[in-house]
């Protein structure tokens, strides 16, 4: 038994012995030991909570020493980063978030999602590449300003962070591709992963006929049949507006885009 | 002469900042056309839910919250991964070629949200897609667009995606009602139908060709008990008639103006002490020299029918369009229910429906008798 145990126990006799001292004192009428003895107690009451404390203490530490290497938790960028590496292109943090639950352990919560571009963006400026990679947004073709809700790498070349009118669909088919690729490496695949590659396999012509017809080799074929007509066209918008964006802007725009400010700019 | 016009509207608003229109209720304006007291208080831009307030009818009018929750849930969901619910469904319904799948965010211009600079961006895009430059795109999301009512820029915030096929633009409505065994709610689908009309006629005024957008939209609603969208072509040729008159009637304010006496107002403004400028009686008294025709569908419409309708109590109009119909020249309930108890004498175009009141009487006292 260790002796902060034994303390304790201490502690506990001693609470005994008060109470019945403090009773036999207020049974007497003798209300100026009674108030000494009460003050007494409750300094001991003090003394055997932080006893316990002490123990609470020890047991987290003795329960702690093996569970560590069985729960690693991840930051939530390296999560992101995780799902994004995935799907290939840039997503919305609502896709993030189901690639997220169907693949890992944990849950991601979307309001934490809304400040972390901002909060990649603050740690770029003050310390430009220091990080191995950032989240920043995909970038509009035209204006090359950061694109409504859509995540990217920043380590992806620049053509493939950069959305054209024909990306949202390309990126559609890419992220299926991808996804039904890594469903179909996994030996049992959960119902979540199978539920998230339904939902794409539902909107590509040919996919699938229904959920439990559906492989996931159908879903990639088809994919990449519907991929073959719009790629050549995307990328020649994205090669385009890549090398625009390289030649005019700076490194913090080329990661989280140009922002428009004046009128004048966008009514040209 | 237009200027006086904006100067007596100015008068009757008072030196507030004018009430903006959006496509609500823009298309509430086409509910009911007869109403003076609606079209001076929208072409004068105030404020008719603080006025309904003031004259001590609050009115509990709106979209509740999990309305709007709901709405913006599935449109989320039919627009997610670059519109994929909605290719597929425009795929299978309209037939839409393989090829046609660009996508434009038209929400937010390079980070700026401003409604000058996204209506430039919405207009210059579209423009551009209208005449048919390559990559023109096929859907185009969240477009913001303007229109003229009552002389004044009014820039509408739609819902909605432009969808050029064909060289066509045709408006798609995204609703959350559903759609159940091929049926929806008739009322629902009329309303979807005038707002999408706003907007129809919103994109034809900004492209300057009225060939250019079709007078089909689609509307895109749930299907059955389900989450999953289904299209419905909606042909709202009607509704631009309707619209189109009632913007034209607001443009010929004049005549209604003219009919007010002089130097009524319903200004809702504060002095310094933070007191209204006019008391509530004041208030009313201006409210009823302008002419109100109060029906049962203003009360889903308009902020001020609680108003109207205590005003319009113990009228005949008050009880519907149908029953104002069939009780023509008889005003108030009172004289209809003393004509059909025979206490009243009938005038001589009373004659015929004073018959009618009569012979209803006669068989509602039979019917309640015999049971």
């Amino acid at each position: 038994m260790s002796g902060v145990t034994e303390a304790a126990e201490a502690l506990e006799r001693r609470i005994d012995e008060l109470r019945t001292a403090v009773r036999q004192a207020v049974s007497a009428g003798d209300t100026e030991r009674a108030r000494a003895l009460r003050a007494e107690l409750r300094r001991v009451e003090n003394e055997w909570d932080l006893a316990l404390d002490d123990i609470a203490e020890q047991q987290a530490e003795k329960a702690a020493a093996p569970a560590r290497p069985s729960a690693p938790l991840l930051p939530l960028r390296e999560q992101v980063h995780q799902a994004l590496v995935l799907l290939g292109a840039p997503a919305a943090p609502k896709l993030i978030i189901a690639v997220h639950e169907a693949f890992q352990v944990g849950e991601m919560v979307p309001a934490r999602l809304t400040s972390l571009r901002r909060d990649e963006e603050r740690s770029f400026r003050s310390a430009p590449n220091s990080r191995p990679y950032y989240l920043c947004p995909a970038l509009t073709h035209d204006l090359l300003a950061p694109a409504r809700g859509l995540l990217a790498v920043s380590t992806w070349p620049m053509e493939r962070r950069i959305v054209g009118p024909l990306s949202p669909r390309v990126d559609f088919l890419t992220s299926a591709i991808r996804l039904a690729e890594h469903v179909g490496r996994l030996p049992n695949p959960s119902p979540a992963a199978l539920r998230l590659l339904w939902r794409f396999a539902a909107n590509i012509p040919d996919a699938a006929a229904g959920v439990d017809g559906m492989t996931p080799s159908s879903v990639a074929t088809a994919a990449r049949a519907e991929l073959d007509i719009h790629t050549d066209a995307d990328r020649s918008h994205r090669e385009a507006a890549a090398k625009r964006a390289k030649r005019q802007l700076d490194d913090v725009q080329q990661l989280f885009g140009n922002v428009l400010r004046d009128v004048g700019a966008a009514a040209q | 002469m237009q200027n006086d016009t904006d100067s007596r509207l100015r008068r009757v608003r008072g030196p507030v900042q004018p009430k903006r229109h959006n496509a609500r209720t823009i298309a509430a304006l086409t509910s009911n056309p007869g109403c003076a007291r609606r079209g001076v208080c929208d072409a004068a831009g105030v404020d008719k839910d603080a006025l309904a307030g003031r004259v001590g009818f609050p009115a509990r009018f709106g979209q509740s919250q999990f309305a709007i929750t709901r709405g913006n849930a599935f449109e989320a969901q039919v627009k997610a991964n670059g519109c994929a619910e909605l290719l597929t469904l425009l795929r299978e319904v309209l037939h839409l070629d393989i090829t046609e799948v660009g996508y434009t965010d038209l929400e937010e211009a390079g980070g700026n949200d401003s409604q000058d600079v996204r209506h430039a961006y919405s207009r210059r895009t579209l423009l551009a897609a209208a005449a048919g430059r390559d990559d023109a795109g096929t859907l185009f999301d969240h477009p913001l667009l303007r229109m003229d009512v009552a002389g004044n820029g009014v820039y509408l915030e739609p819902d909605l995606i432009a969808f050029q096929y064909a060289g066509i633009f045709h408006v798609i409505e995204i609703k959350s009602f559903a759609v159940i065994d091929g049926q929806a709610d008739g009322g629902k689908v009329a309303s979807a139908a005038i707002q999408s009309a706003v907007y129809v006629q919103a994109l034809r005024t900004l492209l300057g060709s009225d060939d250019a957008v079709s007078s089909d939209i689609v509307l895109v609603c749930p299907k059955d008990f389900s989450n999953k969208p289904c299209a419905t072509k909606v042909d709202v040729r009607k509704q631009l008639i309707v619209l189109q008159h009632q913007l034209n009637r607001l443009a010929r304010i004049d005549a209604l103006l003219d009919a007010l006496p002089a130097g009524v107002t319903l200004d809702l403004a504060k002095d310094d002490a933070g007191q209204p400028v006019l008391s509530r009686a004041e208030l009313v008294q201006a409210l009823g020299c302008i002419e109100a025709r109060y029906s049962p569908e203003c009360l889903a419409s308009c902020e001020l029918a609680f108003f109207c309708r205590d005003e319009a109590s113990g009228q005949t109009a008050a009880l519907g369009k149908s029953v104002r119909e069939e009780l023509g020249g008889v005003e108030t309930v009172a004289t209809a229910l003393g004509l059909a108890a025979g206490s009243l004498l009938p005038s001589d175009e009373q004659a015929e429906i004073t018959a009618l009141l009569r012979a209803a009487s006669r068989i509602y006292r039979e019917s309640v008798a015999a049971a």
